[in-house]
């Protein structure tokens, strides 16, 4: 699924040359539920912004779903995510003036599926997120962990073959973040869905197959559990 | 390729209408305004230069004047060609007349007019100068020792009201004494005092033919011949129509002759209107640009996870030039009602200039291109930022 070769991400030059990713080797198959741990600053993000085409690596190779990535263009990079990825934001990041309906339709709307269509998709998602009474809502209108599984639902839409999520529980008090949590293992168990997760939270751990836990930019333990 | 669109469209039209209600109902304001000030200025000046037009057609020269030969002072045997050229198709009247200059003194003021010499019962087919006499009576055919006057030119008993030298207040029933380029002085009643809003015809002074041509001693001629054509518009093909008719005097159309005053006047309204246009135009991209660049710049970051989530730039883009799109459409809507309601109430209560009320004239090339100006200011005003904005790493926007 994700094959990761020495991957580089370099900030500045020089003496203030920061490396956010110093030399990562990741390979991560079907259907796994990944968490990617560590302390703040070691690199979690970065990495998850790779594997995401939000961000190029200074350098190495990364093949996502037999794609080698860094050879698209920015509009086959467009695409790609569209595609073949589903992105959870920490704080949501849906678009306050679409309903939550309007919000998880809008990327399959770009893939031209038509209006009834879309309006399906999202029932089936909204009621697998468990918000079936929630559709028309503004995301003003809902609590933080509704909007995160509103976020989730977006990502899901089109299928995508990954889905990344940079800590979608930061937000959130413990009873929301297992909800998420056991949201995403579900998706993970039941629709075999790929899950690449950060998190910083010991306890989330028990919901991940494996953990990869990076240092200072470097791989420095991972562990299936 | 048209998903894309209907996408923006979608994006664009739920931005719209749960957006910033205010901020929208400002903009369409200030559009609207522009859209107004595109139109108005100019639709005023079409009926002023309609209004002297006409008035320069029916006080001053008609629709074609003919002038001696070149070389040549006055037409000789005018009566003749009076009649010659009252045959051709297409004339309605003509009218021979001598105008030349004078003094008139009255009370000891004296004043220079341009005294013309006409036969009424032909002028009034012409002119309508006639219509616009506001105390005593038009000439008749066989008046002698009658004069009528402008009302400039009659002027009022206080001479700070006057701006030219004028007779100081000549009334109907009073005596002035005539000075001729002759040299012949004679006396004559005022008959009638004239106001036509035309500058040039209420600075003059009106006798008969008849009177004219004892007192100088000459008979069946004139200096001008002004011709009444039986539509307005054609004068160029009538003059040619007259010179095949064999006229040999020269002929021109009430344009030529007009043509100083009305081209001065007519292009400094042009300039006016010009740099108007341009301020209003600037103005509409300037706030049409700030709207759509903080509307980008306030969703910079929405703008950046819309294309982390696979969004297109080019769909995000023209979300804003929809959006653009839309604030003109309105504006122009909302200029087009507020337009309507001016004219409405112009029609009601006219502008009145020299010569009489002005009514706004609406040409639809011109609003044609208001509509389309506003179009293509809103097309820049609303791909500019948003493009400048999507230009953006897509993890810097996302950072905020
Ligand atoms: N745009 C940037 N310019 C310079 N340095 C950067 C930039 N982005 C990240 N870094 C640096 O890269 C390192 C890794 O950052 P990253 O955001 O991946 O950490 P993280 O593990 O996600 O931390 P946190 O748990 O706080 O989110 C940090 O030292 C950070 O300062
Ligand atoms: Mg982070």
């Amino acid at each position: 699924m994700i094959a990761g070769n020495s991957l580089f991400k370099i900030y500045g030059k020089g003496s203030v040359e920061v490396r956010a990713l110093d030399g990562v080797d990741i390979t991560i198959s079907r259907g796994e539920f990944v968490g990617i741990t560590g302390a703040s600053g070691s690199g979690k993000s970065t990495l998850l912004h790779l594997l995401g085409l939000l961000d190029r690596p200074t350098s190495g190779s990364l093949r996502i779903d037999g794609v080698e990535v860094s050879a698209l263009s920015e509009k086959e990079r467009t695409a790609f995510r569209l595609n073949r990825l589903g992105y959870v934001f920490q704080d949501y990041a849906l678009v306050p003036e679409l309903t939550a309906e309007e919000n998880i339709f809008l990327p399959s709307k770009v893939r031209g599926m038509t209006s009834k269509e879309c309006t399906r998709a999202c029932r089936d998602i909204l009621s697998l997120v468990g918000l079936k009474d929630r559709v028309s809502f503004l995301p003003g209108e809902m609590s933080g962990g509704e909007q995160q599984r509103v976020a989730i639902a977006r990502a899901l839409i089109n299928n995508p073959a990954l889905i990344l999520a940079d800590e979608p529980c930061a937000n959130l008090d413990t009873k929301n973040s297992i909800v998420i949590l056991e949201l995403l293992k579900k998706l993970n168990h039941d629709l075999r869905q790929t899950v690449v997760m950060v998190s910083h939270e010991e306890w989330h751990q028990r919901y991940f197959d494996r953990v990869v836990t990076l240092q200072d930019g470097k791989i420095i333990s991972d562990i299936g559990t | 390729m048209l998903e894309e669109e209907q996408v923006a469209f979608f994006l664009a039209s739920r931005l719209i209408t749960r957006g910033n209600k205010g901020t929208l109902l400002l903009t369409v304001t200030i559009i609207a305004l522009v859209f107004v000030n595109l139109i108005f200025l100019p639709s005023i000046i079409a009926g002023v230069v309609i209004l002297f037009n006409q008035q320069t057609i029916d006080f001053s020269y008609g629709n074609l004047v003919i002038e001696p030969r070149e070389n040549e002072l006055v037409i000789t045997k005018a009566d003749e060609l009076q009649q010659k050229i009252n045959r051709i198709p297409g004339v309605v009247a003509s009218s021979p007349r001598y105008a030349g200059g004078s003094t008139i003194v009255y009370k000891g003021r004296s004043a220079s007019p341009l005294l013309v010499a006409i036969k009424p019962s032909d002028e009034v087919q012409v002119l309508k100068t006639h219509t616009k006499v506001i105390s005593g009576d038009f000439l008749t055919d066989a008046d002698r020792g009658q004069i009528v006057i402008g009302r400039t030119l009659a002027g009022s008993a206080d001479q700070k009201v006057d701006r030219v030298a004028s007779l100081g207040g000549a009334e109907v029933g009073k005596t002035v004494e005539v000075t001729f380029r002759n040299g012949e002085t004679r006396q004559y009643r005022v008959k009638g005092i004239l106001y036509s809003g035309t500058s040039a015809t209420d600075s003059n002074a009106f006798i008969t033919r008849k009177e004219y041509e004892s007192v100088m001693g000459v008979s069946d001629s004139a200096n001008q011949i002004l011709v009444k054509t039986q539509t307005t518009g054609n004068e160029d093909a009538m003059r040619i129509t007259l010179m095949q008719y064999g006229v040999q005097e020269q002929v021109w159309t009430w344009e030529d002759k007009s043509a100083d005053f009305l081209q001065s006047i007519v292009g400094s309204f042009a300039i006016i209107n010009f740099i108007s246009t341009i301020v209003s135009l600037i103005i509409a991209i300037v706030i049409i640009f700030i709207v759509i660049f903080i509307n980008t710049v306030y969703r910079r970051k929405q703008i950046g996870i819309l294309q982390a989530i696979g969004i297109d730039r080019s769909i995000i883009i023209k979300s804003y030039i929809f959006q653009a799109l839309f604030i003109c459409v309105c504006g122009t809507a909302a200029g087009c009602v507020l337009l309507l309601l001016m004219l409405q109430y112009l029609t009601a209560s006219p502008l009145v200039f020299p010569g009489g009320p002005v009514a706004p004239v609406l040409e639809l090339s011109l609003v044609l291109q208001a509509v389309g100006s506003l179009f293509v200011v809103s097309l820049i005003a609303g791909y500019v930022p948003s493009w400048l904005t999507t230009r953006e790493e897509i993890l810097s926007a996302i950072r905020g």
